[in-house]
């Protein structure tokens, strides 16, 4: 079913329910609705809570979680961004987050092309091994994984996080790019081949085209996720210069324990381009997310 | 048989990386643990007495039993509140679904490293919103450092950990609901049938696979988890909050036990693998 139809269902279903309980005191509707709000609460007030603290200044610390911080100071994030090295981890977040995200999205929809269209010999042995590795810990790897990238040099390198967390990402994106390129109509690739192109200038010119949204959904995820990765770049990584944000943070808490205005300017700084991005991207997000689930 | 050397060409990229930093890892740890290892080198072949230690390491076994419990309240709390949250959606205008699901999920876009240290202060004893909450209600004396004391520390853990999880279920839960026949909800509604009603009924029945989905994914994150605990608690206060991938860090980066490191890693492995192989049977039945 089309999104579109089943909104109209719903909104369908909604207006038989209005016509049913006409008459009859809505308590229990009453009843959703209080429920509703009490868990946006339960997902808001952190939020609320820490983006308070980011502009409290030092002096109000102590006047209640929730009193409204005046006047608004926001020396907390000039501070954590400047003397605290917040720059730099932005900077490594960023370049660790979009060089993952890059070799997922050349990698993983060649694989998911491949396993949905084209004559793969031992397909689904091959399809098994990287469905596997979709519960595969990265705590279970550390193990070994460090001492390889210790053989390799790539200890305290940002390749060193890019390449074992492009390679995690890896089954999730391979499993969603099968599910994203097994709806791209036969017809369109075998017209490509009869006007003689090669397999991957089709691939280039006729398919990536048709699942652009399906990209666009596996970018945004992958990224979320290289963002968010906390256990890697901590492995990994000694030298101050190169940690993420995720670290950062992390360490921040350690070192200055009662800095809370600049904790909570520090954690503000790692979520907020998440946030913002998840708010402006919401239908690409949810697509990717529930494509693996429904099918 | 130029065709198949194609696939084999495009499949490459992604196999050779994943093959390089995942699969060979992961025999390279199965092959560690039958070793004794000194200093992050081989001193002697050690079969499966790595193993056997496993019996008498009373860590492990705490650590296990949290995972444990970590799997059976985030089937019961998470999951349970996004499937009654994601019904009572469905009957809600499509405006009012994007913006609540926007609310829900929001959490979930916050690295757990963060969410660790919000709440940490939420429940931080002197200025922490919990028990303030609690003491302008009344309850202050139900507070207490949340974090710090045996009883609670899980336990309070765990309330992050459905923070950042549930929205995820309300939205898989969403897209099932929505792609249910909804002629099903208005022939019970003619008959009828209370909310309660369709949502026992129609609702809970059908949506079946997704709940196995669902629990499953859960089940494997509760085995796997540890952002949240390092940074909160570093499965303190003693080994409270203590799960096996806290155990395999500490074994490996702070006593050096490359061997037992491996060992623990390879029992992890085989959990989480033998959990999902039996789900995805389940899943493909179902």
């Amino acid at each position: 079913m089309t999104a579109a139809t089943a909104l109209t269902a719903t909104r369908h279903t909604r207006q038989s329910a209005r016509r049913l309980t006409l008459g009859a005191f809505p308590a229990g509707r009453l009843l959703r609705h209080v429920i509703l709000l009490l868990f946006a609460l339960y997902a808001l007030a952190p939020v609320y809570l820490v983006l308070l603290a980011s502009v409290r200044s030092e002096a109000e610390l102590f006047s209640g979680p929730l009193s409204l911080p005046w006047p608004i100071d926001f020396s907390n994030f000039s501070r954590t961004w400047t003397e605290s090295g917040f720059a730099h981890y932005f900077v490594n977040s960023l370049i660790i987050s979009t060089g993952s995200t890059v070799l997922v999205l050349i990698t993983a929809p060649l694989a998911g092309y491949a396993f949905a269209k084209l004559d793969l010999p031992r397909k689904e042995l091959l399809f098994g091994l990287f469905l596997a590795g979709l519960v595969v810990p990265a705590p279970s790897v550390i193990v070994a994984l460090y001492g390889n990238l210790q053989k390799l040099g790539l200890l305290d390198t940002r390749l060193g996080v890019i390449l074992p967390q492009a390679a995690l990402l890896l089954p999730f994106s391979v499993f969603m790019m099968r599910t994203v390129m097994q709806d791209v109509p036969k017809e369109l690739i075998e017209a490509a081949a009869v006007d003689g192109a090669s397999p991957f200038t089709t691939y280039v010119r006729v398919v990536l085209p048709v699942v652009r949204p399906g990209l666009m959904s596996l970018a945004l995820i992958a990224f979320l996720f290289s963002w968010q990765e906390y256990l890697l770049p901590l492995v990994v990584l000694q030298a101050d210069d190169l940690k993420p944000l995720t670290v950062g943070a992390a360490t921040l808490q350690g070192r200055y324990g009662v800095d809370y205005g600049g904790i909570a300017a520090a954690g503000t700084i790692a979520f907020g381009p998440l946030v913002v991005l998840f708010l402006v991207m919401q239908r690409s997000f949810v697509r990717g997310l529930t494509a693996g689930a429904v099918k | 048989m130029t065709s198949q050397r194609t696939a084999i060409l495009f499949v490459l990229p992604a196999l050779a990386l994943y093959l390089a930093f995942v699969g060979l890892p992961i025999l390279q740890v199965a092959a560690y643990s039958l070793f004794t290892w000194d200093n992050g080198s081989v001193t002697g072949f050690a079969g499966l007495a790595n193993f056997t230690r496993l019996g008498g390491d009373t860590v492990f076994w705490t650590a296990l039993g949290h995972n444990g419990i970590w799997v059976v309240l985030t089937l019961a709390f998470p999951l349970m509140i996004g499937l009654l949250l994601a019904s009572i959606l469905a009957e809600c205008s499509p405006r009012t679904v994007r913006i609540l699901g926007a609310i829900y999920f929001l959490p979930r876009t916050i690295p757990l490293v963060v969410a660790g240290i919000i709440w940490g202060w939420i429940y931080n004893p002197m200025f922490g919103l919990a028990n303030w909450a609690l003491d302008m209600v009344g309850l202050g004396a139900l507070g207490g450092a949340w974090l710090a004391e045996p009883s609670t520390a899980l336990y309070a853990l765990n309330v992050v950990g459905a923070w950042t999880f549930f929205g995820f279920c309300v939205l898989i839960y969403l897209a099932a609901i929505q792609a249910i026949d909804p002629s099903l909800y208005e022939a019970a509604q003619l008959d009828g049938a209370s909310w309660l009603k369709r949502f026992r009924f129609v609702t809970v029945p059908l949506l079946k696979p997704t709940t196995l989905f669902l629990g499953l994914y859960a089940a494997i994150e509760a085995m796997r988890f540890f952002d949240l605990v390092w940074v909160t608690t570093q499965g303190g206060p003693g080994y409270d909050t203590e799960v096996l991938t806290t155990h395999i860090y500490k074994t490996f980066f702070l006593v050096g036990d490359f061997g037992y490191a491996a060992t623990l890693s390879v029992v992890l492995l085989a959990i989480v693998l033998t959990v999902s192989g039996v789900s995805y049977r389940l899943l493909r039945s179902a």
